[in-house]
Parts: structure tokens; sequence; C-alpha cells
């Protein structure tokens, strides 16, 4: 269908079949991304982007299929397990709590502390300084750590929401619908950080239904409608109407 | 300039932490009390305030943490008899279910066990604090409608451990004036004060799980699961357990004024402290907890059950017409309303 950048796969996804009681959300689905590559999952709603998703970072456990890490065989049954093998996720919905500090919703489930027999106690300080260090290392300054990220802008939560997964994610990035509730202004400091991203060697995958989005920042993209997989694409190698067509069904691969 | 600057910090302030309002309002109250209030300005009123908040503090304490995770518990009060129950049959080896089960299992209760009896006293309830929270997991039903149901359940139950009968015992055991003895060591220098020992145990507990809340993981993530149950499981949180725990906490702090209670009463009934959920749950909100989760402190639930005793002792002091002790619910319900007004009020300054 085309050709890839050479480098080697790091996310195999095969056969992938996800069922919500009868409702099959995800009828047979292969995806793959390699090392390096921004890759765009596109499709309309309900399409089935993010239940793909959702499986791969252990919110949903596969109906079927098989997950490969590096060429290796992965059973992701739990946000945890992705998490310990280092696929990092960014939700549109639940990034961050809101009531929360900067820095706690920063190391949340990733804390610092010392053992007192069942009693952790949390280096605070420590936590407070190297949130505030990584941030700015990714080039985004906060005011406090202690401020309370529901009094940040929708912008500033997924700028730090992102900043907490490239400072943690050893592996794979994953960005599900960063943009949808930003400003044009928002949106394209948000791409930045994605370019940035990639540029250290991190591959990004990218859940979006903005066409123009794949012609900024992604290399390739696949696009899925009512639980298949319409074909995976390099960039430029069709036109934002073909894609558009593609998505909604008005033409078929 | 410089004004400006500190009243903008103070605001911050007040934004940051969840219970300089409720302290305000305490603070303000209390002094109108002592200015206005006929008879209020003694030392027999103050301790008679503190003294009122004993028994109930342990309960807010364990309720607060609860709804800081977003659960609710409504079986508290069948703990509390519970735990009383098992505290004073097995303090004083009297003949009863209680006993008579225990050495059955070859345990030395005969003629009263003190550390069997607090040991248990603290287990059961924090068991049934445990069911609670498996029941929740297990069937995803509504806390609220859980523990509606448990508490009519561990209500039976406790009916049929004390045999549907209160217990009562003349003994004056020494253990008793440890929990909520007479606090003479200060009654003396204070005239007419009437303070009772309890009030260090539940300033103890206060500190302990005010720590646990903010300095430990453990409870980093009860705020977390409060503030939003899916991010933070998104972010690795075992949910599950850790609302078990909080459940538990709640058992156990039940139990723990089981403990309190039967020690200044010497004795305890089926229906011992019905409707202590809803005064709990009352001090939490005016406390400046949210009812939907995420946000409080321990401290914030010792003000708000502090502000409805300053509250009782003022309003019966001042005889109000229609208003006297029996109907003094009245001015907790009016008390809640504008304290979560006032609260939201403070929230929405300091955060624009």
């Amino acid at each position: 269908m085309s050709e890839t950048n050479g480098q080697p796969i790091v996310v195999d996804m095969k056969n992938i079949v996800k069922r919500f009681g009868t409702v099959e959300a995800l009828r047979g689905i292969d995806f793959e991304v390699r090392q390096g590559e921004v890759h765009a999952l596109m499709g309309d709603n309900g399409a089935g982007k993010s239940t793909l998703i959702k499986v791969l970072t252990g919110m949903y456990p596969p109906t079927g299929g098989e997950i490969y890490l590096d060429g290796r065989r992965v059973h992701i049954q739990s946000p945890a397990d992705a998490r310990a093998l280092g696929i990092e996720t960014v939700y549109q919905d639940l990034a961050l709590i809101p009531l929360m500090s900067i820095w706690r919703n920063f190391f949340l489930g990733r804390e610092l502390f010392t053992s007192f027999g069942p009693v952790k106690w949390l280096h605070r300080k420590e936590m407070r300084e190297q949130c505030r260090e990584s941030l700015r290392d990714i080039g985004i300054e906060i005011r406090s750590a202690e401020e309370k990220v529901g009094k940040l802008s929708g912008g500033e939560r997924q700028s730090i929401a992102i900043g907490r997964a490239i400072h943690f994610g050893a592996k794979l990035l994953i960005l599900d619908e960063p943009t949808s509730a930003l400003s044009v202004a928002e949106t394209s400091k948000v791409l930045t950080y994605i370019e940035n991203a990639k540029a250290s060697g991190l591959p990004v995958i990218f859940i979006t239904h903005n066409v123009n989005h794949i012609y900024q920042v992604s290399d390739s993209y696949t696009i899925i409608r009512q639980g298949h997989k319409v074909g995976t694409y390099q960039r430029g190698e069709l036109s934002q109407k073909d894609i558009a067509d593609l998505i909604t069904g008005a033409r078929e691969s | 300039m410089d004004n400006d600057a500190l009243y903008k910090r103070i605001l911050r302030l007040f934004a940051e932490s969840p219970i300089a309002g409720p302290l305000v309002t305490l603070i303000f109250i209390f002094v109108l009390f002592l200015l206005f209030v006929p008879n209020f300005a003694s030392w027999r009123t103050v301790s008679g305030i503190v003294t009122a908040v004993a028994i109930s503090g342990f309960v807010t304490i364990g309720i607060t943490i609860l709804m800081i995770s977003g659960e609710f518990d409504l079986s508290v009060a069948p703990m509390i008899a519970m735990s009383g129950y098992l505290y004073g049959t097995i303090s004083t080896g009297e003949d009863s279910v209680v006993v008579s089960t225990l050495s059955y299992f070859g345990l030395p209760v005969q003629g009263g066990s003190i550390p069997l009896a607090i040991f248990f006293a603290l287990l059961i309830p924090s068991m049934m604090g445990s069911i609670n929270g498996l029941l929740l997991i297990a069937t995803n039903v509504p806390s609220f409608i859980v523990t509606l149901g448990t508490r009519q359940i561990y209500r039976g139950v406790v009916w049929i451990v004390a045999g549907g009968v209160l217990f009562q015992t003349v003994q004056k055991l020494p253990l008793y004036e440890v929990f909520n003895g007479r606090f003479d060591l200060v009654n003396n220098l204070l005239e007419k004060a009437n303070f009772r020992t309890a009030m260090l145990w539940l300033l103890a507990m206060a500190i302990v799980f005010q720590l646990i809340l903010v300095r430990t993981r453990f409870g980093n993530h009860i705020f977390a699961i409060g503030g939003s149950k899916d991010a933070a499981r998104a972010q690795g949180v075992r949910v599950r357990r850790t609302k078990v725990m909080a459940f538990v906490i709640s058992g156990l702090m039940a139990g723990a004024a089981g403990i309190v209670s039967f020690s200044q009463f010497r004795s305890v009934r089926v229906a011992e402290q019905a409707g202590i959920e809803l005064t709990a749950i009352a001090a939490s909100v005016i406390g400046g907890t949210l009812l939907t989760g995420g946000y409080g402190s321990v401290w914030g639930a010792l003000i708000g059950i502090l502000m409805i005793s300053v509250l009782r002792s003022g309003v019966i002091l001042l005889k109000i017409p229609f208003i006297p002790a029996d109907n003094f619910p009245a001015v907790v319900g009016v008390t809640i309303i504008a304290a979560v007004i006032f609260n939201n009020y403070l929230r929405s300054r300091s955060t624009s």
C-alpha cells in the first residue's frame, strides 16, 4: 500500500477485536507504529479510534487479537501494565484531576516516597522541584507547582499532561484528541510539543479527526471506519479531500 | 500597593487551604457568642462544647476521609453500638453472648480482658467497614445505597449480639478513665471546667489522619480517586483497593467512637448514636469538604463539628422560643446551607 520509513516496528497490534456485549466496536484491526514517527489515527466519531487506543493502554482488555511491543508479545490487562511497558497516554477527557495541585497530578501513581512499614511517606519538596524542572525542560513554564490544575486553561492542562507523559514515557506516547477542546493558539503550542517529542526519538500515536493536523505533524496515518481499518498511508500520499472521503466512507480505499 | 498585594496573598491562602473559610467563621461565631450570649463566656460552656464533639469527632474524621474519596457511609451508628458492646462486655467479662463465644474459642476473656476489649472493639467495626467497601466494588451500587442497606443489617446484627437489650455496668475500670474520664489536671485549674480526656485522643487521631492524608501516598490516592476515579485509574492508582481502605478507616473511627462513648457513659444500647452519620456529613460539609469528593481536610472536619457544637450551646443559652435543645437540628440545617454558600463564595472570589 505504501513505503515505510524503514525504521523498526515498535507497536504491532494484530487482528484486534473488542466487543461490548453484543456491540462489536473493533472487528479485527491491524495497526503498527514505527520508531521515530508521528502516526495519526483517524476516523469519525464512534469509528473505534479511542477503543483501539484504550485496548493498547489497558483501559479495555481486548476480546481477541495480539499485541507485540518491540517484537515481543505482551498482555496488557490494566493501565498499570501499559505504564510498566513504557506506554504513556494523554486522554482528552481524563488527563488530570482539577482539584489537585500540578505536582500531585504530575507524580500521581508514581510518587517518590520512603517506606516506613506500610506508611509511604511522600518526598513533597523533591517532587515539587522535579515537576517544575522537567516541565521547564520541555518548554512549559508554570507559576507554582502548588497551583491547582482546575485554575489552569485547557491548553496549560494539556501541556502539563503531555509534559508528564514525555517525562515518564520511555517507549511510546499516545495522545487521544489532545487538541479537541483548545483554541487555535493553544493547539499550535501542543503541536510543537508533539514535534519536540518526535525529535527526541519518541514514537507518537496521535488520535484526531482534524485533517489539517495530519499535514502539520504526522508522518503517516491510519484511517479506521466502523471498527475496520481502511488503510495506512504516508504523508502526502492522499489529498485532504481523499482523506475526508475515506473517513466518512464516501469512497472505498 | 502593599496592602493590595497582602490582600491578594490572603485571598490566595483561602483558595489553597480548605479550612481557612470555616475556621474564620468558627472564630467569628465563637467571639460573637462570647460577647453577646449570657453565660456563654464560662469554662463550663466551653468545656461542654469540647466534650460534646469527642464522640462525633471520631466519626466525622472517618466520614470526611471517605467523602474525600468520593463515597458515603450511613452505617456508622450500628458500628459504634457494636464497638460499645464488644468493649463493654469484654473489658468487664460480663456474662454475655460475646464473652461466652470468645471463651468458647479459648480466648481469656473470663473476668475481663482489656487488650482484647480494645482489639475487638476496633477490629469488628473495621471489618464491617471493609464489607461496605467490598460490596460497593463488587456490585457498583452507589455507597449511599449500600450503606443504607448495611446500616439496617448491622443494626440487626448488633441486636442479636446484644440480645436486644441495653448493656450497662457499674464497674468503673481505670481503662475508662484513660479513654474518656474527667480531665482533672485541667479542670482543677479552670473554674467549673468539665473537660474529658477523649479530647486528647481525638486531637491525636486528627493529627495522625491529617498527616496520612497530605503526606502519604495513600492520602494522595484518596484525593485522586475522589477528584476523578477514571483519571486516577489511568495513572495506575489502585482505585478499588483505596476505596475499601477508606471504608475500613470509617469503620475504625466508628470503633474508636464506641470505645470513647462507652468509657464515658458505661452503657450502650442497640440504637446508640442513631443519626450521627448525618451530623458527621453535615460537619464535613461545613468544614469545607466537597460532597462530590476530591477536596477537604481532617481539620475542616473538626472545625465543622465544633461549629455545630458552638451553635448548639449558644442557641440553647439564648433561650430562643421554639428552639430548645430538641429542636436544634433546624439550626444545623440552616448552618449547612449557609456554610456551603459561604465556602463557595470564598472559593470563587479567591480563584478569579
